[in-house]
């Protein structure tokens, strides 16, 4: 399979002070993404900045689509990506998460920050499959919670807190805990996020019995799992988060 | 065109192989008819036992590189004959593999696992390894380097690769010190060390706190490097840092470098290495040069 694409950017639009929605055009990529996987980009042809940088797949339906946040040198030059220009791309990388099986009743997405990105593609893979689909969502602000109304589009029930209280509950993800129904036979867990958000749900889910899967974020070189530079610990030693991962089982991962 | 190149007696079809590291067979995202065209393939360096590889962060990014300190992760060396040797001889193309071992004794136990096997063209050795009995790594020791590439020799009938530091006073010393041994050719260089402050955490940004530095920004210490050892010794310089396009590899095989290895690049671009390939045949045939070895340290 061929995962060196070159793809038109459609669109790179600012949505709020710091969050852009990249789209790229189908090339042969967007029919081969699975919800979870990630692609990376070349920012530029240039060596500055070094590394491509992963995207969790937002939506591939009509074209890729890229939620990012600009944090730093990278994203900053993405930002300013112009519409026609071309982008290197290689993907679909990693593990894709796996769907819930028919018996799961209530199927609950827990994200964090912009880590809420891979769950809008799970979401679109899990509507009217007869699953309840529960978005926790946790942000530092309002700015951070633009973009639930596609997940009601979906059919998602949509719980929101913020750092700030702007929105929704003040405070962490983890007040919203109570929405999840205890049940390890037919409630499923998905998370991603910033590490303490994960470790909590991970806990959660440890008292309680209840499966689940989390997507991780490393730094990465290659993206294939050849340099072994994003590991991070399982319960299997180090895995690679680009290969082994993104996508790994709740309980695998050692925080 | 001719682009094959020799070390001993071991025939390359063109000199674009790809360093130790940053070249290896993960499920299905691995080019087969690509690796095919390389001159040779060099797989990640193994060890006598597993190893687990270093606490992370294990890379960062730098200005046009990264400093990595990834520990040589790999699932030892029967681990790898078992189950990843015939898998890369199957390419098609000279295997070399890359071994390095905490002790004398380690090296010679791995060259004698390798030796008798027709899939191992060439053996690489990773002397940037801290031993035992030396206070620093045996590439940093032009007594320590001679003494593991004679018991090598003494073991094998393959050829010897000894693959250098560049973090040493003279490099070139260690090469001459290498070649007295039997060593068949050298590889250089292995990365630089260093270090990435984190500022607002006052840490470093490696959890190894030191790594190695690599990519297109040591390339110019690299040609000069290639180009002091390649007026000491007689063996091929097999050369890798930072090459990242034809134009950097060609700096290497005109300092006097025999093959070149692209490494750190394959991670930002895969195609790298087919595209140094491709780059240097163009170059070979607009400079009216019909046979690479007119052109191997050939510096007006």
């Amino acid at each position: 399979m061929k995962i060196q694409h070159q793809l038109k950017i459609i669109s790179n639009k600012k949505i709020t002070d710091k969050l852009y929605h990249l789209v790229l055009e189908h090339g042969k990529l967007a029919a081969q993404v699975k919800p979870g996987q990630f692609v990376e980009v070349r920012i530029q042809e240039s060596l500055e900045p070094f590394f491509r940088r992963p995207f969790s797949v937002f939506r591939s339906q009509k074209a890729v689509e890229i939620f990012y946040e600009v944090r730093g040198k990278g994203t900053g030059i993405l930002s300013s990506q112009v519409k026609g220009a071309m982008l290197d791309v290689m993907g679909p990388l990693g593990t894709a998460f796996t769907l819930p099986a028919k018996k799961i009743k209530q199927v609950v997405m827990i994200g964090g920050g912009i880590g809420v990105a891979p769950f809008m593609a799970l979401s679109d893979a899990l509507k009217n499959r007869g699953h309840d689909l529960l978005l926790l969502y946790g942000g530092r602000s309002k700015e951070f919670t633009f973009n639930m109304a596609e997940f009601k589009k979906n059919g998602c029930k949509v719980f929101i807190s913020t750092d700030d209280g702007s929105v929704g509950v003040k405070g962490r993800v983890s007040e919203l805990f109570d929405k999840i129904e205890i049940n390890p036979d037919t409630t499923m867990l998905y998370t991603c996020g910033p590490r303490p958000m994960m470790a909590s749900v991970q806990k959660f889910a440890q008292e309680h019995g209840l499966k689940g899967q989390c997507s991780c974020e490393e730094v990465m070189a290659c993206g294939v799992g050849v340099c072994l530079g994003c590991v991070v610990k399982t319960t299997a030693g180090y895995k690679t988060v680009c290969h082994d991962g993104p996508v790994f089982d709740l309980h695998e991962i050692v925080w | 065109m001719n682009l094959s190149v020799k070390i001993a007696n071991l025939k390359f079809s063109n000199p674009v192989t790809v360093a130790s590291g940053t070249f290896g067979a993960v499920g299905e995202c691995w080019d087969l008819k690509a690796a095919k065209q390389l001159g040779a393939i060099v797989p990640k360096t193994v060890t006598l036992l597993p190893q687990q590889g270093n606490l992370p962060p294990r890379i960062v990014e730098t200005p046009s590189g990264m400093v990595n300190a990834i520990g040589i992760e790999n699932d030892g060396i029967d681990a790898f004959i078992e189950n990843k040797l015939s898998m890369y001889a199957k390419i098609g193309v000279p295997v070399i593999v890359s071994i390095s071992g905490k002790s004398d004794e380690e090296f010679q136990i791995m060259a004698e696992k390798l030796a008798g096997l027709s899939s191992v063209s060439a053996i690489e050795l990773n002397l940037s390894c801290p031993n035992l009995k030396h206070k620093v790594l045996v590439a940093q020791d032009a007594g320590a380097t001679q003494q593991v590439v004679a018991l090598v020799r003494k073991i094998v009938n393959q050829p010897i690769i000894a693959k250098l530091s560049p973090n040493v006073t003279s490099i070139a010393d260690i090469a001459a010190a290498a070649e007295a041994a039997g060593a068949d050719a050298v590889s250089m260089v292995n990365t630089f060390q260093a270090m990435v402050i984190d500022v607002e955490k006052r840490k470093s940004m490696i959890g190894n706190f030191t790594g190695g530095l690599s990519g297109p920004a040591i390339r110019p210490i690299a040609v000069n490097m290639v180009y002091q050892t390649a007026q000491r010794i007689k063996i091929p310089i097999m050369a890798m840092g930072g090459i990242s396009n034809a134009e950097d590899a060609l700096q290497f095989l005109i300092a006097g470098a025999t093959m070149v290895a692209v490494g750190t690049m394959s991670f930002i671009d895969p195609n790298t290495a087919i595209k140094v390939l491709d780059g240097i045949k163009v170059y070979m045939r607009k400079h009216k040069i019909n046979d690479i070895k007119d052109l191997i340290g050939f510096i007006k």
